[in-house]
């Protein structure tokens, strides 16, 4: 959890560098990513989560998708957080 | 027979260079005896109206035959070797009844498929007794189209000569515009052929043979100023580049008219469909075109571009008709209006709807590409389940460099530049240049 934590955190803090108002990382885990109090514009979100679909694929060698049906339809939004984000990458990649 | 005019040439003007193939110099009067010696050969074997596949690329052999098989009523379907496994598929299509080889030599073998072409607009061109046309739509995606073109009004504009000067036959022989080159050769200008078409080629042609214009390809103009060959060779005798066939770069068309002051750089307008269409740039370094003349009538419909001339072909073999009821053809191309001024966006095709919103892949390339470091990218559509489609950049790196920093830097060079849906939000980093075998850019 803590790798796939990390690898998030360091793509949001390039990623922020392109942003008028960055992520705010403060709060660590529980940072707001994308909905309700977030300043994130819908573009910028979709780039950012391919950013990080990258980064996962590259390090654990496992193409994944993480904005589908799936996602969409979850009770809570796996992109409300950094630490849901992550709780989220980490169920798909254990499922096989 | 519809190709005296150009025999006639020929006779008044016997030491007239017409062309200029591995280094040595053919004239009007040397091509009067070709001509005549493959009509008469061909009439023995080859009756009017028969679709006949030309298997070739520019030779003095292959634009002889070009013209005998005019002469002579034929339809005509060219096809190069580079078209690879598309050739026999393109042969099928066309229902080639009979196919000629020219040979690296220049000497040709004649063969029988023992089809037979019945298609009922290549037998409206028989009836009529007219020489025909069959060219293939190159589509990046799909098979290819095949549109029937009637010859005899592509074959009116050369009834003007020509100031002669030297133009490098760099189009390919079986597309629209590499038949225009190749009848320029007829109307008065010098047509010099080259081995392969890479940058530096045909750098040291122009320098060699004192090449006056240059026909080509938008993507290979960025060849041209990537490999920096122009550097190595006196390019001072060029004076005028034409192009068309795709969208141009703004950033490589502001890029090269600093380099070439002294030319004049030309869009054209053309389609396998409609023929080559006179246009006339606003300036050298202007993307607005005004299309037409005359017979040339245009309008927009929908945001697409629609034409109306006396070369647009009769229809396609094997594709649903795309005229109007009112007989207007439809391009497919996006334009923008300015006046009487059009801007070609691209191909509806290949548009990327990103949230309902519009973006056209040359605009993303053009600022990519102005970035350090950068030396080829190509921009596509990826679907995606919350915007219906994201832009997807696949780039060509220069320096090492992760995906991850380069999506970054980008980012922040586009900002500014390009409206933010337009930013690709997907990057992939490749290690060969885009540019296909046809020499447009590869997009999927």
């Amino acid at each position: 959890m803590d790798k796939i934590l990390g690898l998030i955190t360091k793509e949001i803090h390039g990623f922020n560098k392109t942003l008028d108002t960055p992520i705010n990382l403060d709060k660590g885990k529980e940072s707001v990513l994308f909905g309700r109090d977030s300043n994130l514009q819908s573009i910028d979100f979709v780039s950012l989560i391919a950013s990080i679909e990258q980064a996962v694929s590259d390090e654990y060698g496992k193409e994944l998708s993480l904005v589908d049906a799936r996602a969409m339809s979850q009770k809570n939004s796996p992109f409300r957080t950094v630490g849901s984000l992550a709780e989220y990458i980490n169920e798909i990649l254990k499922e096989d | 027979m519809y190709i005296d005019f150009f025999l006639d040439r020929f006779r008044a003007k016997p030491n007239q260079e017409a062309m200029i193939w591995q280094d040595k110099i053919y004239t009007y009067g040397e091509f009067l005896a070709y001509v005549e010696n493959d009509v008469a050969t061909l009439r023995q074997k080859i009756s009017g109206g028969k679709v006949v596949g030309l298997e070739a690329d520019f030779s003095p052999r292959a634009v002889s035959l070009l013209l005998a098989l005019i002469g002579l009523n034929c339809i005509i379907v060219p096809l190069t070797a580079n078209l690879g496994e598309k050739r026999k598929e393109y042969k099928e299509t066309a229902r080639v009844e009979i196919v000629i080889s020219v040979k690296d030599d220049d000497t040709y073998t004649i063969q029988e498929t023992g089809k037979k072409n019945s298609y009922e607009l290549i037998d409206q061109l028989r009836h009529k007794n007219h020489p025909g046309l069959i060219i293939f739509t190159s589509g990046s995606t799909g098979k290819g189209k095949a549109a029937v073109h009637d010859f005899l009004p592509l074959l009116e504009k050369f009834k003007t000569e020509r100031k002669p000067s030297r133009m490098i036959a760099f189009l390919l022989f079986d597309h629209i515009s590499g038949i225009n080159t190749a009848l320029y050769a007829f109307a008065g200008k010098c047509l010099l052929t080259v081995k392969t078409r890479s940058a530096d080629a045909v750098c040291q042609a122009i320098e060699r043979y004192k090449v006056n214009i240059l026909p080509v390809s938008p993507s290979f103009l960025n060849l041209i100023l990537l490999s920096e060959s122009y550097k190595k060779y006196d390019m001072s005798s060029l004076k005028l580049v034409t192009y068309g066939t795709e969208p141009m770069l703004k950033s490589s068309l502001l890029r090269f008219c600093e380099i070439f002051p002294n030319v004049k750089i030309r869009q054209m307008y053309g389609l396998s469909e409609t023929g080559i269409i006179c246009a006339k740039s606003k300036s050298s370094d202007s993307l607005w075109i005004k299309i037409g003349g005359e017979d040339i009538k245009t309008r927009v419909m929908d945001g697409l571009l629609e034409i109306k001339t006396n070369t647009v072909m009769l229809g396609y073999l094997n594709a649903p008709s795309p005229f109007t009821e009112d007989g207007w053809f439809k391009t497919e191309d996006e334009v923008l209006v300015d006046g009487e001024y059009y801007r070609i966006l691209g191909r509806r095709s290949e548009m990327i709807n990103v949230g309902g919103q519009k973006v056209f892949p040359v605009e993303v390339e053009s600022v990519i590409q102005e970035m350090e470091g950068v030396e080829d990218v190509s921009v596509s559509g990826e679907a995606n389940q919350m915007l219906g489609n994201v832009v997807k950049a696949r780039v060509k790196l220069t320096a090492n460099e992760t995906a991850s920093d380069f999506k970054n830097r980008m980012r922040t060079f586009c900002k500014g530049k390009l409206e933010a849906y337009k930013i690709p939000q997907k990057v992939e980093l490749v290690d060969h240049l885009m540019i296909g075998e046809r020499l447009k850019k590869m997009r999927r």
